[in-house]
């Protein structure tokens, strides 16, 4: 059984791509092949200009991952679990502190910094964790289910950070099962299920198939089209 | 493979350990302190309750104590027994009267005093210690009296009592010196390394694998650009570091314990506790090359460990389903290390230095008796080196098979 078949797409700098899809899809399995930890059976993709076989180390450089279940080290602060990853993006301890500092004002880190992360709250944790992901400034950042678990304040801080994140050459993959996430980021997504991708295009394209009853409405008709066609029940 | 990352990795991992309080005192605190009680709290008391069992006056139930010459009566006084009259011995000694009893028939002491024979009953419990110890007590005050009796029938016969021990045998001791000051126990410091190795090493090995897994930190630190190789030789550097430190914290356990029993018990309890620290290896003097010897050979014991440990541990899907693997491993390392104290009575072939564990155990045991050859140390070296590269590489491919990977 075949996990992802047949998937493409692209996006450019300065857009926020949707992948939306229900639980099981095959939305975190895309975003882990395209973060070199699955390997594909077959096809090709590039990142930030470097190939997902040939430069997997430099493709692993310039992506930055988000998502709902990482967790971070509880007996280390904030700050050295920055420090730590620095490290491993080949920062020197002067740039990482630097960058802290920046991070710091973008999404108010505050005692995060000091404090060992065994205890966090949720939204203290899911700060270090964003600050982790772009800390290296990469220009593509993967947002995998982020916001899953997360309780209204904290969601809230991570869907106002993706807002804000992408620029001219930055681009943010944002792999959801909520609509409403997807409406309000971005600006096209692709809409995955039993892992083919059965639509794509800019979220107003999408939402027309659904005649005027918004996003929701046009996922579940595409959905039950793709099973009326292939013969399985929805 | 970059030195700079490796280090950065296994550092994480060393200040993730120091900062878990029960790795602290799992690893570090608890085979420092355990070790010593256990080499001088067990014997001490032991030699305590056997001493102050022979100084202590032992009541010993007699059936017939009329019966008893002057003579014996006066042999069991010596050995601090005090002789009571009971009726029944049998009972006396069931319902808890006194610990032993003995039954003397009418006419032992015409018999004995005819240069006839005489029977005495003793009764006693079979498997209880105390019991046992104060029917000790009297068969040595029996055979005291026995003597005096030879001795005076021998006189009698105008013989000396010489006649009866035609033959004696002396006992010199061929054991070299290391043999001698290492102790019966001697076996213990490969045992310690063994099994703290293993100890020292889990707590470390588990969270830096299945605990990677459990929390969800795995994924992030694969998705950063290290190499799978690097993150494993962070992580076997680490877990080595504390297999070592628990082992090492074991020996020195060891060495205190040894340096107590011989300056402070010693002087205070005289021979019966200088015998105990012969048997704890309490003499030990291991020379600088032997110290070198047991440092490589530990080194490549804890690197097997370690890559074992890592093996496993990133097999498992948390910390409760590899602490489960990695219980019965323990098995693997202490029954071999035990058997070592019957070495000599196994009568081990050459083969053994061809199998991994066991051999450098042995090695590590003919070391401290200063007994190893060159050869020994090469093949078990060798033997050990090949098999941690293969342990190694088996922890490397489950750090990239993605089954395992996202097994959680």
């Amino acid at each position: 059984m075949k996990a992802v078949v047949d998937l493409s797409f692209s996006v450019g700098s300065g857009e926020v791509y949707g992948l939306l899809g229900p639980n099981g899809a095959g939305k975190t399995t895309t975003l882990r092949v395209l973060a070199t930890l699955l390997a594909p059976d077959s096809g090709a993709a590039t990142v930030a200009g470097h190939d997902l076989v040939k430069d997997s180390e430099g493709l692993r450089a310039a992506i930055g991952v988000v998502n709902g279940g990482m967790g971070l080290y509880d007996r280390l602060t904030g700050r050295e679990i920055l420090h730590y990853f620095g490290g491993l993006y080949g920062m020197r301890p002067a740039a990482v502190e630097k960058r802290i500092e920046a991070l710091d004002d973008l999404l108010q880190l505050g005692d995060t910094l000091s404090r060992r992360a065994g205890g966090f709250s949720t939204g203290m944790k899911q700060k270090i964790v964003i600050a982790r992901a772009v800390l290296h400034d990469p220009p593509v950042i993967y947002f995998d289910e982020a916001t899953s678990g997360l309780d209204v304040v904290a969601r809230r801080a991570v869907i106002d950070f993706v807002k804000a994140y992408p620029s001219a050459g930055r681009a943010v993959i944002y792999s959801t099962h909520v609509m409403s996430e997807v409406e309000e980021l971005c600006g096209r997504a692709c809409i995955i299920y039993r892992g083919r991708k059965i639509a794509d295009g800019t979220i107003a394209e999408l939402s027309a198939q659904g005649e005027g009853k918004g996003l929701e409405e046009a996922f579940f008709r595409l959905v039950s089209r793709y099973d009326l066609a292939n013969g399985a029940a929805a | 493979m970059r030195p700079g990352i490796v280090a950065r990795l296994a550092r994480k991992e060393i200040v993730s350990t120091l900062r878990d309080t029960r790795a602290i005192i799992s690893n570090l605190l608890i085979p420092l302190l355990l070790v010593p009680v256990m080499m001088l709290g067990l014997p001490l008391l032991l030699g305590g309750l056997l001493e102050r069992e022979q100084v202590t006056t032992t009541a010993v139930g007699a059936v017939g104590l009329t019966n008893m010459p002057a003579d014996l009566q006066a042999a069991f006084t010596a050995a601090n027994l005090d002789l009571r009259s009971v009726t029944d011995a049998t009972k006396a000694v069931q319902d808890g009267t006194v610990e032993v009893a003995i039954v003397v028939p009418d006419g032992f002491g015409s018999a004995i005093a005819a240069g006839g024979n005489a029977a005495i009953e003793l009764v006693t419990k079979v498997g209880n210690m105390k019991s046992e110890l104060s029917a000790s007590k009297v068969q040595q005050a029996v055979s005291s009296y026995q003597r005096g009796v030879v001795g005076q029938r021998l006189e009698a016969a105008g013989l000396n009592a010489a006649v009866l021990t035609p033959v004696t045998i002396t006992t010199v001791d061929a054991s070299s010196q290391a043999e001698r000051t290492s102790g019966q126990l001697s076996w213990l410091i490969p045992f310690f390394i063994a099994i703290w190795t293993l100890t020292g090493g889990q707590m470390t090995a588990v969270d830096a694998t299945a605990g990677e897994k459990e929390r969800g930190t795995l994924e992030v630190l694969l998705v950063a650009p290290v190499r799978r190789a690097e993150v494993v030789a962070g992580k076997f550097i680490a877990t080595m570091l504390f297999g070592l430190s628990a082992a090492s914290m074991a020996i020195i356990g060891f060495l205190v314990g040894s340096l107590v029993m011989q300056n402070v018990f010693v002087p205070r309890l005289g021979e019966q506790a200088e015998a105990i620290v012969g048997v704890m290896g309490g003499g030990l003097s291991v020379s600088f090359v032997a110290i070198l010897l047991l440092l490589v050979s530990a080194l490549l014991l804890a690197g097997f460990v370690s890559a074992l440990l890592l093996g496993v541990g990133m097999f498992a899907r948390s910390f409760k389903e590899a602490q489960s693997y990695i219980a019965p491993l323990s098995f693997v390392f202490v029954l071999p290390a035990v058997a070592l104290q019957f070495k000599d009575l196994i009568g081990l072939s050459d083969a053994v230095y061809y199998v991994p564990v066991f051999n450098v155990l042995v090695l590590m045991d003919n070391v401290v008796r200063g007994t190893f050859t060159g050869d020994e140390v090469l093949i078990t070296w060798a033997v050990m080196a090949v098999a941690c590269l293969l342990l190694l590489r088996f922890a490397l491919a489950n750090f990239k098979r993605e089954s395992v990977i996202f097994r959680n």
